[in-house]
């Protein structure tokens, strides 16, 4: 009678190479993703069969609310040169608060360009940015945006106009303003629904400073019958 | 040696069960999947008109006057909410269209169009059908680069093929002597983003280069008014 030895197996796998592959999964999405960034107003963008795709650096993106109110998020590159997104904010301010006379701390300019997105008139631009985080999302998402009308236009540049040109003039500078300069630069995002008249005043705006070029953004589409 | 006589160590198993590592690490990584990847926007590119130079344009209106224009009047709805802002419902949407000029005597030639498409391109009510109908020569020509692109006759690589393509059809589509239209785009203020996009879209789609966003005239004004559509005065905030 021959007795059947089983051998007793340890149940427990060795998840040492498993772990290792989910590490490695994880640096790479670490790496390559771009996180979401803080806006506003979350707008929905209409989808187009356009496959451009949105320049990573180099971005100047106007944002357009339902109530109408103008924010501004300017995109450097990723480098620590002039044109990394925080000498990009910093030097764009600094050209806009010359020409509007107000006087910041370096500590409120270093603020400023560490924001993504911002959207208030000169006139008050010390005291929001004088406000905290929380406070400063709300009277961003409460406040009147850039002001952009073209009423006030006669002759006169509008306040939304006068930081296009401060970008322009700061990439101008750097000797990067090809893009901004051929329409790669500039994008308007706007919701789906928002009417046509919030997103007008904002073409006429860049016509009339004689950036004629621009591109909206959009989320990709399908061309189902064609 | 005194030392042999403590050494009475216990051996303990050196491993380290990974099981809540890998836990966690998968979780992260569901984390950053669904926050970042699907959020890549596109862009539609746009050139308007240059407005400082009048006496330009004025010739271009001339010249889109002729039997080659189309414009296209794009009305919406608007409500506009303390809470939420102005919305405009995409499907609200009312397209209206001439082609040549528009005489606001006789409106024979002011219609209003079902959509942008309807499936079928047969349907002349049609936006679609009407642009294809326009631009029919061009895209005749564009079939038939299309036809070589497939079978890849630019070039056996892809990329090259691609682009060689491109060129091609940016070429038929410029060229003068195929009578593409010109189409002139309108929104009044309360249409949709999305709608105006829509239609931008399809120049895209039936190749049509020559097209210009425009705001309404006078006479469109009086043409819309005269159908029963009022819009609201210009100055409206």
């Amino acid at each position: 009678m021959g007795k059947v030895k089983v051998k007793k197996k340890d149940a427990r796998i060795d998840m040492t190479a498993m772990s290792d592959v989910t590490v490695l999964l994880l640096i790479f999405f670490l790496l390559t993703s771009t996180f979401l960034q803080k806006e506003p107003v979350t707008v929905i963008t209409p989808t187009s069969v356009s496959e451009d795709k949105v320049p990573d650096s180099k971005l100047m993106t106007v944002l357009v609310s339902p109530k109408g109110q103008i924010y501004m998020e300017l995109l450097g590159t990723v480098d620590t040169t002039v044109m990394s997104s925080e000498n990009l904010r910093k030097n764009a301010l600094g050209i806009m608060c010359e020409k509007y006379h107000v006087t910041l701390t370096a500590k409120e300019v270093k603020d400023f360009s560490k924001m993504n997105c911002f959207g208030v008139p000169m006139k008050n631009m010390k005291q929001w940015l004088s406000m905290n985080v929380d406070e400063r999302d709300k009277a961003l998402k409460d406040g009147p945006g850039i002001p952009i009308a073209m009423t006030e236009y006669n002759g006169k540049t509008t306040e939304f106009q006068d930081w296009v040109k401060a970008v322009s003039q700061v990439m101008e500078d750097a000797g990067e303003a090809q893009d901004i300069r051929e329409g790669k630069g500039i994008a308007i995002k706007a919701d789906a629904t928002t009417p046509y008249r919030l997103v007008e005043v904002v073409m006429n705006n860049l016509q009339s400073i004689n950036r004629n070029k621009f591109t909206l953004m959009t989320a990709l589409k399908k061309e189902e019958d064609q | 040696m005194a030392k042999k006589n403590l050494s009475h160590q216990k051996k303990f198993d050196t491993r380290i069960d990974f099981t809540p590592m890998v836990d966690m690490n998968m979780l992260l990584i569901t984390f950053f999947m669904l926050c970042t990847t699907m959020l890549k926007s596109q862009t539609l590119k746009i050139a308007l008109p240059t407005n400082n130079d009048d006496s330009k344009t004025e010739q271009n209106q001339n010249q889109a006057a002729e039997s080659q224009a189309i414009t296209i009047i794009i009305d919406g709805k608007e409500t506009d909410d303390e809470r939420t802002g102005a919305r405009s419902n995409p499907q609200d949407v009312k397209f209206y269209y001439y082609e040549g000029q528009l005489n606001v005597n006789d409106l024979s030639n002011f219609k209003e169009a079902k959509g942008i498409t309807s499936g079928d391109n047969k349907n002349m009510s049609y936006l679609r059908s009407i642009f294809m109908d326009k631009n029919k020569e061009a895209l005749k020509l564009i079939a038939v680069e299309k036809k070589k692109w497939e079978k890849q006759e630019f070039a056996r690589d892809d990329k090259v093929n691609d682009s060689l393509y491109q060129v091609a059809v940016t070429k038929i589509r410029q060229r003068n002597d195929l009578h593409p239209p010109i189409v002139m785009i309108k929104p009044t203020g309360r249409a949709s983003y999305s709608d105006v996009v829509a239609i931008l879209d399809e120049m895209q789609i039936n190749n049509i280069s020559r097209f210009q966003i425009e705001t309404l005239s006078k006479d469109d004004s009086t043409a819309l008014a005269k159908k029963g559509i009022v819009l609201p005065p210009a100055g409206k905030k």
